[in-house]
């Protein structure tokens, strides 16, 4: 199942890229795409204390359960105002 | 409760949005705050801060908080604008008005919305150096 990744702010800048997609199993988790992903970007994998996370337009946990079509978005901590 | 959200990289018209206010004849208090972009950034001058939105997430975001300020206070109309895009030192970035029958409701739902803006809704700053 590929999952498209979204990533904002400088996290642009660790990854070298805004967007990715990342092929995962049937069942596989948020925390699952987070280790795939921090191979693949190990400035990434350090951040993953202060990250946030969205599908969609709404904020999950490491725990949520992937399904297909499902957008991710990865970001650091927000600082609107 | 009445809301309106703007997301916007035009120069914020705060002489506008005063003019275009509707205040019922209820309510007693209309609160709003205009966030500045300041010159400095810790001890470092700057010269503006470009800001980043994941928009159609920060819509959401911001009407979710606009659903709890409906259900926690008596509001009768919230209206919020924030640019994205360069924003010069002195210009404003992000502009909010409460309208509600009194102060102590206005104010409470003003500081509590921009304290939760600043927690969840998906805006990034980037400083421009001079």
């Amino acid at each position: 199942m590929l999952i498209n990744v979204q990533f904002y702010s400088y996290f642009k800048d660790l990854t070298g890229c805004g967007v990715t997609s990342v092929d995962v199993p049937t069942g596989a988790t948020i925390a699952d795409l987070l280790k795939s992903l921090a191979v693949r970007f190990p400035k990434l994998g350090a951040m993953q204390k202060s990250m946030l996370i969205a599908v969609g337009v709404d904020y999950q946990g490491r725990d949520y359960v992937l399904g297909e079509g499902d957008e991710v978005s990865l970001f650091p901590p927000v600082q609107g105002g | 409760m009445k809301r309106q959200l703007t997301i916007t990289a035009e120069p914020i018209d705060e002489s506008a949005l005063i003019r275009q206010r509707k205040i019922s004849t209820g309510m007693g208090a209309a609160v709003y705050f205009a966030g500045v972009v300041r010159g400095l950034e810790g001890e470092e001058k700057i010269a503006a801060i470009d800001y980043e939105a994941f928009q159609r997430m920060v819509e959401h975001q911001f009407n979710l908080l606009f659903d709890q300020i409906a259900k926690r206070w008596p509001i009768e109309s919230v209206r919020l604008v924030h640019r994205v895009g360069v924003v010069k030192v002195g210009e404003p970035s992000l502009w909010v008005e409460i309208v509600a029958p009194h102060r102590a409701e206005a104010f409470a739902a003003c500081q509590w919305l921009i304290d939760e803006m600043k927690r969840v809704v998906p805006i990034w700053k980037k400083v421009v150096q001079d």
